[in-house]
């Protein structure tokens, strides 16, 4: 195996390194808030907004990523009528589907870590003074991303894993050139390269959450 | 016109009434012990003083205004206006985990009040001395012993200057050991004259410090009067039971 093979078939697979690791960020930066506001809705007084956000975390978390991938990505434009106007960029469409699907899993885990709250946290806040919003913001969101860090490190390890279901929807990624490679080249040496670049993004992933956990801890 | 009125005061939870008709005033300056079993409505009582449970009927005046009349709550700017006129003490203290005891002071003056820095910085100094914990400024709660910590709790809570301070089961997580430290400072707080309600186990801190004593039994007040005199001799005989069983 010579060095300049390795080297030619390690330039796609950065390539498509790219589009997994902008998969990633999307997914992570938008569906965090997008799962927090979730788990509000769940915690809403209001039974109905809660019942929605109930059912949409129900219905994400129980059918395959795979299937609301594929029916973003090609299900949508086959809508009557409206489905003409539902045609996006493929991976456009896809970062969509990860972003809604991922949210409903953040907020199970943001449901939990707000559970664990003692309810004297919120009673101290109010006997101070402190407004709903001050309560929230400075009370309770600290405390609810120390207690979930430890969950959010763990599904976004799976979130940059599942970013290769984008190979279903023949968006190109890391997955895609490897494959194409070995496909070509009649040598398993691609599909070693992309585990070794998937287990590099993890590694960097797992040093984050930790200097976050870190930045977090106090007890 | 008593500091604290309270008229009728009454609350269930489900079937079970936890406050029958409660009927006390507080004047300025007076140290008050609840005492009584568990289950017989004073904290319930105290909470309702603090606004952390909503009572059913009844009227509650803080220095006249009227926090609840007749079962009606005032507006929530009323209310959340009179709440800031009384300040509270926690059986499992409440600190903030995540804050420093610095931060655990400066956080509700800065945000409700706007304070200035410098003037943070000098009263939580002033306060934390106070409780004889100035060097705990930057330590975190975890970092603290029991008695510690109601103590930072006891100046967080006067950090909003408050002119009444409730304090519900002040010392019962407290190791025995641990109580002397956190008695004292309340008793520093009598001597300065803060009106206080202190719902306690604590017959000693109730004869020495308290100026009034409220008996509470199954959600009435059974009997009221000088704490030196109700605790050796009271007039009711459901007193009388509740203090041989306590005294031994």
């Amino acid at each position: 195996m010579s060095p300049d093979y390795l080297l030619s078939i390690l330039k796609p697979m950065l390539e498509g390194a790219k589009a997994t690791i902008l998969l990633f960020v999307i997914a992570i930066v938008a569906s965090i808030p997008l799962g927090f506001l979730l788990t509000l809705a769940v915690n809403s007084k209001f039974k109905p907004l809660s019942w929605l956000a109930n059912t949409y975390i129900y219905l994400m978390r129980g059918t395959p990523l795979l299937l609301q991938l594929l029916f973003f990505v090609f299900g949508l434009p086959l809508i009557p009528v409206i489905g003409e106007y539902l045609v996006m960029d493929r991976f456009a469409a896809a970062a969509l589907a990860f972003v809604l699907n991922y949210a409903a899993y953040f907020a199970e885990i943001f449901r939990g870590g707000l559970l664990s709250i003692d309810k004297g946290q919120y009673e101290a806040a109010q006997v101070l003074g402190l407004n709903k919003w001050q309560t929230t913001t400075r009370i309770v969101i600290p405390q609810m991303i120390r207690i979930a860090l430890p969950a959010l490190a763990n599904e976004s390890v799976t979130l940059v894993k599942d970013t290769a279901l984008l190979y279903a929807v023949a968006v190109p990624e890391l997955l895609h050139f490897a494959q194409t490679a070995v496909n070509r080249d009649f040598t398993i040496v691609p599909f070693v390269m992309a585990g070794l670049i998937y287990l590099l993004i993890t590694a960097v992933l797992t040093l984050v959450f930790k200097w976050l956990e870190r930045r977090f801890h106090y007890v | 016109m008593a500091l604290i009125d309270v008229v009728d005061m009454k609350k269930s939870f489900g079937d079970i009434e936890v406050l029958k008709q409660i009927t006390f005033q507080v004047e300025k300056n007076e140290v008050v012990a609840v005492i009584g079993p568990s289950g017989s409505g004073k904290s319930t009582m105290l909470r309702s003083l603090a606004h952390l449970e909503e009572i059913e009927g009844g009227t509650i005046r803080i220095d006249g205004e009227a926090l609840v009349a007749d079962g009606v709550y005032a507006s929530t700017p009323e209310i959340r206006k009179i709440g800031r006129r009384i300040g509270m003490v926690f059986q499992h203290f409440n600190l903030f985990p995540h804050l420093t005891v610095k931060q655990n002071l400066a956080l509700a003056p800065k945000l409700v009040k706007g304070e200035a820095k410098e003037k943070l910085a000098s009263r939580i100094t002033e306060l934390l001395s106070k409780v004889g914990l100035a060097d705990k400024v930057d330590a975190y709660p975890a970092n603290l012993s029991g008695g510690q910590k109601q103590r930072v709790a006891i100046a967080r809570a006067l950090m909003m200057e408050p002119e009444i301070l409730l304090f519900d089961e002040p010392t019962s997580a407290l190791d025995p050991e641990l109580t002397g430290e956190v008695l004292e400072v309340m008793k520093k707080l009598a001597e300065e004259n803060m009106t206080m309600i202190v719902v306690t186990h604590e017959m000693s801190f109730a004869k020495d410090v308290a100026t009034k004593a409220l008996f509470m039994a199954d959600g009435q007040i059974v009997e009221e009067g000088i704490p030196a005199v109700m605790l050796t001799n009271p007039t009711q005989n459901r007193t009388k039971a509740f203090l041989a069983r306590t005294l031994g």
